[in-house]
């Protein structure tokens, strides 16, 4: 399953640097997502994986180097506009709305979808309340993607972490995405879990969306991606195949400091 | 019937108050309710009574035609507040629309050809209980269908996380502008009110004192949900009243303890749409508990 050359290449991101202080945590990085693919982005913690996402989401801009979506510039666009292209994500810590039921999450993640305007809507057209339910319903169908249709009506933080999780991706997914980033899907789940959220990719890369996946579980990654970036203080350390990636002695270092290198150990935690 | 009118002799002005200060509560509600506090409220109600005085006193105008008049105001004075305000972050802007208040009682000092001056204006015409009813209830319906609509939907987000929003393609800056523009339209409509209310209006009227007091009502009553102000705004100003007439004196002391209560047992105020969902949540998990254990016993 090794990348396939004949894909466009969808996201393109040459030469990035992002610098907090005197700290580069993005330092000359460039990778190439292509066409509905599972792409894998590993690396040890600090490795400005998350750093990355939310340059590519626009809650960061770049120093230097570019990313391009699709044929368009991603530098200084505003994260709405971002969105508006076809760029959604999942975050690391799990960020849902306090205070909303698991469905109005998801119908708020629909926000691009809605074809009636919100004048429109606050004034309670027909058009306006029919389009409120084709948006109610389609979000109840992204819950039953995630197998959440149960718990719609429920408060969403009083569920479960993996439940959470399970939740923020049927948000990400109401926008009708292109590429959507998951910044570590599976972080507390078990294996069972984990596999049906590979699963899940391999569903929505089939229904042609492009998935870049942070994650940890090597095992996932070797499953479920076809491809495979390795990130180590914030440059680029191997690209390509996902099981190639992880046998290689440099990512092998990186993440358990085969050299008993205190130092690095000490960089990674 | 008697006991009520008794009741009415000595409260109905209460009451009276509490409905303008709803107007305030509710303005300040419309900010807080997209993540914006900000005090701008009581410019929006100088913009509107003043306005509602002269069009009234100077030109004429019927009681209507000003309230409509104030409405524009307030909403046009919040535009403008909106443009400068939204650049800074949360607690600038806070700061920012605390002088923004100092600065409208020197405006208003130094205008006495509109305002009145030191001395205040008088106010020509007076509004009966019931035209303030009908313009509450209005004013809440819209409050309603806002809440009921993508608009409610958005702010809500916004409010919660603005970043995860933006990610989502809600417009932070959109959101809290149109949440601007309500708190200017109520704003205004409130000024007017109490306006037509006090029948003078003075630099004092509009400064500090209504700052207080509409963001403590909103506080008590919920920033969470409509009703939450409108509540707050009816026990925050009735409350004194009636305490006053058991221990004189005892207003501002009243007062300063019902907020201190609510803050500290109920954070988020007496109206509170998450608590429910908390509640429901307890209530179906040990549902759910009991089923299991139910099973468990029968397997």
């Amino acid at each position: 399953m090794a990348e396939s050359p004949e894909k466009t290449v969808m996201l393109d991101i040459d030469n990035v640097v992002k610098r907090f202080g005197g700290v580069a945590a993005v330092g000359g990085f460039r990778m190439k997502v292509r066409e509905a693919t599972v792409h894998g982005l590993i690396g040890p913690n600090g490795a400005g994986k998350t750093t990355l996402i939310n340059l590519i989401t626009g809650l960061f801009h770049a120093d230097e180097g570019t990313i391009r979506f699709a044929g368009h510039d991603l530098q200084k666009m505003a994260p709405q506009d971002i969105a508006a292209l076809g760029i959604t994500r999942t975050y690391q810590n799990v960020r849902l709305f306090s205070g909303m039921s698991v469905l109005e999450q998801v119908m708020t993640g629909c926000f691009l979808e809605k074809k009636s305007g919100m004048f429109a809507s606050f004034l309670g057209l027909p058009s306006a309340r029919a389009d409120w339910r084709r948006i109610r319903d389609h979000s109840m169908e992204l819950l039953r993607r995630v197998r959440m249709d149960h718990r719609a009506d429920e408060l969403a933080e009083t569920l479960s972490y993996g439940e959470q999780r399970r939740i923020e991706i049927a948000r990400a997914l109401g926008s009708n995405p292109k590429l959507i980033l998951l910044d570590e899907p599976t972080a507390g789940m078990n294996q069972a879990e984990a596999s049906e959220i590979g699963r899940l990719t391999h569903e929505l890369r089939d229904a042609g969306l492009t998935i870049l996946m942070v994650e940890h579980n090597m095992g996932l990654v070797t499953e479920f991606c076809e491809a495979c970036t390795v990130m180590n203080f914030g440059q680029l350390l191997a690209d390509g195949d996902p099981r190639t990636c992880i046998a290689n002695p440099d990512v092998q270092e990186a993440y358990f400091g085969r050299k008993n290198d205190a130092t690095r150990i000490q960089a990674l935690r | 019937m008697e006991a009520f009118l008794d009741f009415w002799a000595a409260y109905g002005s209460t009451v009276t108050f509490s409905m303008v200060n709803a107007f305030f509560a509710l303005s300040t509600y419309a900010v807080l309710s997209a993540g914006v506090l900000s005090f701008t409220t009581v410019t929006f109600a100088a913009v509107g009574g003043f306005l509602a005085a002269n069009m009234v006193g100077n030109f004429g105008l019927s009681i209507y035609a000003a309230f409509f008049l104030s409405a524009v105001g307030g909403g046009l004075a919040s535009a403008i507040v909106a443009t400068l305000f939204l650049r800074l972050e949360s607690h600038w802007m806070a700061l920012a629309s605390l002088a923004l208040v100092l600065i409208t009682r020197v405006v208003v000092l130094n205008a006495p050809g509109l305002t009145g001056g030191v001395y205040g204006k008088v106010v020509p015409m007076s509004i009966s209980q019931l035209d303030l009813l009908i313009l509450l209830v209005v004013v809440t319906f819209i409050f309603y269908r806002l809440h009921n609509s993508w608009y409610g939907l958005t702010a809500r987000a916004v409010r919660e996380d603005a970043a995860v929003a933006s990610t989502i393609g809600i417009s932070p800056f959109r959101t809290q502008f149109i949440a601007f523009i309500v708190s200017g339209i109520v704003g205004g409509l409130g000024g007017a009110a109490m306006a037509f209310t006090l029948q003078f209006i003075s630099p004092e009227t509009y400064f500090v004192g209504m700052a207080f007091t509409m963001l403590a009502s909103t506080v008590l009553g919920g920033s969470f949900h409509w009703f939450g102000p409108i509540v707050g705004a009816l026990i925050f100003t009735a409350l004194p009243a009636t305490m006053q007439a058991v221990v004189p004196a005892i207003e501002d002391v009243a007062k300063g303890i019902a907020l201190v209560l609510i803050m500290v047992f109920l954070p988020r105020g007496l109206i509170d749409p998450r608590a429910v969902g908390l509640r429901r949540a307890a209530k179906l998990r040990e549902e759910r508990e009991k089923r299991a254990a139910g099973e468990n016993a029968n397997g």
